[in-house]
C-alpha cells in the first residue's frame, strides 16, 4: 500500500537542470509511466525517487513521509535499471536475493523468496550461472527478478525493455502488465517506446527537457496531445503534420488541405486566422474508391509492411508527403493514383509558433489530482 | 499474491549525514596531507633564516638573503647547469631510444611481448642499486666495462670517478633504468592508435617515413608529451643514482640540486642555504607538473572513455 | 601487414638484439658475479667460465664474511627484513588510508575533492629532500627519529598518491548503477562499499599495492636520511655495506642480486598492470 508524491523536484548537474519542478503523484497501486526523450530527465528521476541521487529542490513523499532523510536502502523500493546493472561476480541466485539478504531471513527463507520471483519470470534453471554466462534476456529477467524478490511495494522499473532484441521485447510487453499486477505494488515505469508506454501505462507522464509536459491517461495523451512534439512522440508512423491557416465560414471551422476543406469542431476555433499545424495520424486516413465525397487524391509512392500494419507513403496533389497506416490484411491500392478520406473527428491543431495544441488540455485531463 | 509485509519499514534514519560522507572518507588521507604540508611550510621558514645546525647561536632571520647570494655563488650556478644538463640529456636520449625501441616492438609477437616484459626488469630495479651494479661494472680493478673498452683500445676510461666522464656515467645510469619506462608508455600508446589512418596511408602508397612523421608522431605527441614531463620531473631531482654512484663528486662535478642540498645540510649543516636550494628546486618542478598534470588529465580522460 | 625487405628484418633482429644485450646484460653479469669468488672475478680477462658456488650468499644470511685480513660481521638480513616491513607496512598503511579516499573521490564530487585529490598527487612530483629534512628534526623532537612508525609514516609521500589515483580509476570504471543497485536492495553505503565496490575494484587494488610496493621497496632517499642503520632497507643497507666489506665484490654482488629479485619478480608478476600503474591511470596497458 504505497503512494508517491513529488513536490516541485529540482535536480542540477553543474549548470544543467536535468530534472525541473516536477510535481507528481502517484496513487496507491498505480503504474505510472514516465515517457520522454533519451535526455529527457526520466533515469535521473527514478534515482532521485530510489534516493541514490539527491535533488537541490523539492520533496519526495513515499506514503506521505518526506524521504529528505531516508536514505536509499530504507525507502522500500525496487528497482530495475535499463543496462541491468546485475552484480558481475555473484550469480544470478546471489544477484537475486540481494534484497533478500538484508536482515535475519534464514537460508531457507531466502530460497523460498529466489525460487518465487525466478519461477515467475521463468530462470529457475539458470539461477547457478554468473551474469556474463547469461543471455541478454536472462540478464534481463534476472534483473526484474532481483527487483521484485524483496516485494518492494514501490517499483522503478528504468526501461528494462531497452538493451533486449524485438522478439523477447515483444514477448515481456505481454508479460509485463499481468506480472506487475500480481505484485500489488505501485510502479513507475521508464520508458521511450510509446507502445510500451500505451500497454503498461495507467497513466503516462510525458518528460520533455526535465520537465512534465503531459501527464494523463494513454487515450488522453494520444487523442488530444498537448503540444505538436507530443504529438510526433506517440504513434508510428510518426503523425503527419501539415501547415495551414485557421478558416471560419457560416457553417463552422475548417482548414484546407489539398483544397478539399476539413472542418474542424468548435473546441479549436482558437486557430481561426493563425498559422497552425495541422495533425493527422496516418491510422485515421483510410482509402475510398474514386471520387467519394470530400476525398482527397494522392499518388502513392511506396509501401511497407511494418507488423501488423501496411504502412503507404504518398503525395497529395500539392506534393505533400503523407502517411497512411492500415491493419495488415486489408485491400487498398498499393501503387498509382488512389483516394483516401480522413477522419475528421481525429485531427489535432496547433499553434506553429508555439507547437501548443490548440484545445486546452486542462479540458482533456481528467486530473487525478495532480498539481496543475 | 504475497505483498509487502513490511508495511512500517524504513527504520533508520541515517546515522551519518549524506554530505559528510565524502569528507569522512578521505580523511584519514587528508590528515596524512596535512602532516606532509608542515615540514612543507616549514621548509620555506628555514630557507628565510640564518640557520646551520653546527651554529645554533647563530640563527636568526635573513630573509631573502640566501636566495640573493645564489646570484653570485658559482656553486649554485653550477647545481643549476648540472642538474639542467642531466635532466635534458636523460630526458632527450631516453625519448629517443624509448621511441625508438616502441616502435621496434610495436607488432604484438610473442618474441616482442616478452621482450617488452624484459625491458621492465631495469625499471624495476632500485635506482640505487642500479648505480652500485654499474659501479661494479666499471671498476677500474675488474670492470667488464674497463675490459670490453680495452678490447677496442681504449684503456683506462675513469668513468664516474673521473669529472670529464662522470656526468656521461651517472647519464648512463639514468638511461639504462628508465628508458622503458618511456618505451612502455609510447609502446601502449602506440598499439592504441586507430589503425584507419595508417590503412588509407598505405593504400594511397604513402612512403613509411612520410607515415611516420605525418601521422604516427602527431598522433603519438600527447604521449611523449606526458612521458617526457613525467620524466622531466624526475629527472631534474635525480638523487638516488648520482648519490649511489658517486656522491656528487668528483669535486662538485655533479652536484645536483638534491644531491647538493643533501651535502649542504648533512655535511656544512647548512638549513638555510640547503631549504633555499629545495625551494627553488621545488618551484621548477612546480611549473613543469602543472603542464605535465593537464596533459597527464586529457590522457587518462581518454584511457577511462576508452575503457 | 606490410611486405618487409630480408634487409630489414636483419637490421630489426640486430637493433632487438642490441637492446636486449643492454638491458639485460647489467642483472645477468651481476648474477654471475654473485656465483664466484674474488678470485675469478678478478680475473684478467674476465671469463664465464668458473665453479659456481653459492658462498656469497651463504656468508649474507649467516652474517659472517671472511676476508683474508679478517672476519667481519654484518646484518644484511636485518636490512633485507627491514625493506620487507617497511614495505609491506608502508602499503597497508597507504591502502587502509588510501581506498577509502579513493572511493570518496571516485563516486561523489564533493567540494574541494579535486583540490585535495591533486595535492595528494602534488606530493608525488615535489623534491622528497623539501619535506624530508624538515621532518628530520621533527622526528627528532616528536621521538619518530629512526623509528619504523615514522619512516612508515613518510612512505606514504609515495605510496598514497600512487594508490589514491589508481584504485580511484578503478572504481571509477564501476558503473554507479551497480552499487545503486545493491544500495536499493536495502544494503548501507558501507556494506555496498564492502560487497559491491572492493571486490569489482579488486584486481586494480592489488595492483596499485604491488606498484606501491616496489616503489617503497626501491626507495633511497627516505631512510638515507631519517633512518640508522638497524632500521635503513636494502637500497641504504647495500651502498654501507660496499664501503664495509671493502673488496669482497660477490658478497656485493648477491647482496645486489638479493635487493632486486623481489621487486623484478612481483613487477613480471604484474606486468599487465605496470603500464597503468606507472602512468597513473593515464595510460591503458
Amino acid at each position: 500500500m504505497t503512494t508517491l508524491e513529488l513536490r516541485a523536484v529540482t535536480k542540477r548537474y553543474k549548470k544543467d537542470t536535468v530534472v525541473d519542478d516536477v510535481s507528481l503523484t502517484v496513487a496507491d497501486g498505480e503504474t505510472l509511466v514516465l515517457f520522454g526523450p533519451s535526455g529527457a530527465g526520466k533515469t535521473v528521476l527514478l534515482r532521485l525517487i530510489a534516493g541514490v541521487v539527491e535533488p537541490e529542490e523539492g520533496q519526495i513523499l513515499i506514503d506521505d513521509e518526506d524521504m529528505f532523510d531516508v536514505d536509499a536502502e530504507h525507502r522500500g523500493v525496487g528497482m530495475a535499471f535499463q543496462n541491468f546493472a546485475l552484480f558481475p561476480h555473484m550469480s544470478a541466485f546471489d544477484n537475486i536475493a540481494s534484497p533478500l539478504t538484508v536482515g535475519k531471513r534464514s537460508v531457507d527463507e531466502i530460497k523460498a523468496g529466489v525460487d518465487r520471483v525466478a519461477k515467475l519470470l521463468k530462470i529457475d534453471h539458470v539461477l547457478h550461472h554468473a551474469p556474463r554466462e547469461l543471455s541478454n534476456g536472462q540478464k534481463q529477467r534476472t534483473s526484474l527478478a532481483r527487483a521484485l524478490a524483496g516485494s518492494p511495494p514501490l517499483l522503478l522499473l528504468d526501461d528494462p525493455l531497452r538493451n533486449v532484441d524485438a522478439k523477447l521485447r515483444f514477448e515481456m510487453r505481454l508479460e509485463l502488465p499481468q506480472l506487475l499486477a500480481g505484485q500489488g505494488a505501485t510502479v513507475i515505469y521508464v520508458t521511450q517506446d510509446y507502445k510500451e508506454a500505451m500497454a503498461l501505462g495507467q497513466r503516462i507522464a510525458v518528460l520533455a527537457e526535465g520537465r512534465i509536459a503531459q501527464i494523463g491517461t494513454p487515450e488522453q495523451i494520444y487523442l488530444s496531445p498537448k503540444t505538436i512534439d507530443i504529438a510526433r512522440l506517440f504513434g508510428d508512423p510518426v503523425i503527419n503534420c501539415y501547415d495551414v491557416v485557421g478558416q471560419r465560414d457560416d457553417t463552422g471551422v475548417f482548414v484546407e488541405l489539398s483544397k478539399q476543406r476539413l472542418s474542424l469542431d468548435d473546441s479549436k476555433a482558437n486557430c481561426v486566422d493563425k498559422n497552425s499545424v495541422l495533425g493527422i495520424r496516418p491510422e485515421s486516413i483510410k482509402f475510398v474508391p474514386e471520387n467519394t465525397p470530400g476525398s482527397i487524391p494522392i499518388t502513392i509512392e511506396a509501401e511497407t509492411p511494418l507488423n501488423e500494419k501496411v504502412v503507404t507513403l504518398a503525395l497529395t496533389e500539392g506534393g505533400r508527403e503523407m502517411l497512411i497506416s492500415r491493419p495488415s490484411g486489408t485491400v487498398a491500392p498499393t501503387t498509382g493514383n488512389a483516394f483516401v478520406k480522413i477522419d475528421q473527428r481525429a485531427l489535432l491543431i496547433f499553434d506553429q509558433t508555439t507547437g501548443e495544441n490548440f484545445v486546452d488540455s486542462s479540458e482533456i485531463d481528467v486530473d487525478r489530482g495532480v498539481a496543475a | 499474491m504475497p505483498v509487502p509485509s513490511q508495511v512500517s519499514k524504513r527504520r533508520g534514519k541515517r546515522l551519518v549525514s549524506r554530505r559528510a560522507l565524502p569528507y569522512l572518507l578521505s580523511l584519514p588521507a587528508l590528515l596524512v596531507c596535512i602532516g606532509i604540508l608542515v615540514p612543507f611550510v616549514t621548509a620555506i621558514y628555514y630557507s628565510l633564516q640564518r640557520y646551520r645546525l653546527s651554529q645554533p647561536w647563530a640563527r636568526e632571520m635573513n630573509w631573502g638573503d640566501n636566495y640573493v647570494r645564489f646570484m653570485s655563488d658559482s656553486k649554485f650556478w653550477n647545481t643549476l647547469v648540472v642538474s639542467l644538463e642531466y635532466a635534458f640529456l636523460t630526458v632527450g636520449f631516453e625519448l629517443i631510444l624509448g621511441l625508438g625501441i616502441a616502435l621496434l616492438l610495436q607488432k604484438r609477437t610473442k618474441l616482442n611481448n616478452a621482450v617488452s616484459i624484459m625491458l621492465l626488469m631495469p625499471l624495476m630495479t632500485a635506482p640505487a642499486l642500479a648505480a652500485l651494479m654499474w659501479k661494479l661494472m666499471t671498476n677500474p680493478g675488474f670492470g667488464i666495462l674497463n675490459y670490453f673498452l680495452t678490447l677496442i683500445g681504449i684503456d683506462d676510461f675513469r668513468w664516474g670517478a673521473s669529472p670529464s666522464s662522470a656526468l656521461f656515467t651517472v647519464v648512463l645510469v639514468d638511461i639504462w633504468v628508465y628508458t622503458p619506462f618511456i618505451m612502455i608508455l609510447l609502446l601502449a600508446g602506440l598499439r592504441s592508435l586507430p589503425t584507419q589512418p595508417f590503412e588509407a596511408a598505405a593504400l594511397d602508397g604513402v612512403p613509411r617515413m612520410q607515415q611516420f612523421f605525418r601521422i604516427t608522431l602527431p598522433m603519438l605527441t600527447p604521449y611523449i608529451l606526458t612521458a617526457a614531463l613525467f620524466r622531466l620531473l624526475e629527472s631534474i631531482q635525480q638523487f638516488d643514482i648520482i648519490y649511489a654512484m658517486t656522491q656528487g663528486g668528483p669535486g662538485d662535478t655533479l652536484t645536483v640540486f638534491q644531491v647538493e642540498a643533501y651535502l649542504n645540510y648533512f655535511q656544512s649543516t647548512n638549513v638555510g642555504r640547503s631549504s633555499a636550494l629545495l625551494l627553488i628546486l621545488w618551484a621548477i618542478t612546480f611549473f613543469i607538473s602543472n603542464i605535465f598534470i593537464k596533459n597527464w588529465l586529457r590522457l587518462r580522460e581518454r584511457a577511462r572513455g576508452e575503457g | 601487414m606490410e611486405h618487409q625487405s630480408k634487409l630489414e628484418t636483419v637490421l630489426r633482429g640486430i637493433a632487438l638484439l642490441l637492446v636486449v644485450v643492454f638491458f639485460m646484460f647489467p642483472i645477468f653479469w651481476i648474477f654471475l658475479m654473485s656465483l664466484q669468488t674474488n678470485e675469478t672475478i678478478l680475473r684478467v680477462p674476465p671469463s664465464i667460465n668458473f665453479e659456481p658456488t653459492l658462498s656469497n650468499y651463504r656468508a649474507l644470511i649467516t652474517g659472517k664474511l671472511e676476508t683474508s685480513a679478517a672476519s667481519l660481521e654484518i646484518n644484511f638480513l636485518q636490512n633485507l627484513w627491514n625493506s620487507v616491513f617497511l614495505s609491506v607496512a608502508s602499503v597497508s598503511l597507504a591502502l587502509l588510508l588510501g581506498v577509502p579516499a579513493a572511493y570518496a573521490f571516485a563516486r561523489h564530487k564533493f567540494k574541494g575533492s579535486e583540490d585535495i585529490a591533486f595535492t595528494l598527487l602534488s606530493f608525488r612530483f615535489a623534491p622528497p629532500l623539501l619535506v624530508l629534512l624538515p621532518l628530520s628534526l621533527y622526528f627528532q623532537k616528536m621521538g619518530l627519529a629512526d623509528t619504523y612508525l615514522g619512516l612508515i609514516w613518510v612512505y606514504q609521500l609515495i605510496c598514497l598518491p600512487l594508490i589514491l589515483w589508481i584504485v580511484r580509476g578503478y572504481f571509477e570504471d564501476i558503473s554507479p548503477d551497480i552499487e545503486y543497485a545493491y544500495r536499493v536492495a536495502g544494503h548501507s553505503w558501507f556494506s555496498t562499499f564492502r560487497k559491491i565496490a572492493l571486490p569489482l575494484a579488486g584486481p586494480g587494488i592489488a595492483a596499485a599495492g604491488l606498484l606501491a610496493f616496489i616503489f617503497a621497496w626501491n626507495n633511497f632517499i627516505f631512510a638515507l636520511v631519517l633512518a640508522s642503520a638497524d632500521k635503513q632497507p636494502v637500497t641504504v643497507g647495500a651502498l654501507a655495506f660496499i664501503t664495509a666489506s671493502g673488496i669482497q665484490y660477490g658478497q656485493i654482488a648477491a647482496a645486489i642480486v638479493m635487493s632486486i629479485a623481489p621487486t623484478l619478480a612481483l613487477a613480471l608478476y604484474a606486468q599487465k598492470y605496470l603500464v597503468e600503474g606507472l602512468s597513473l591511470g593515464a595510460v591503458k596497458g
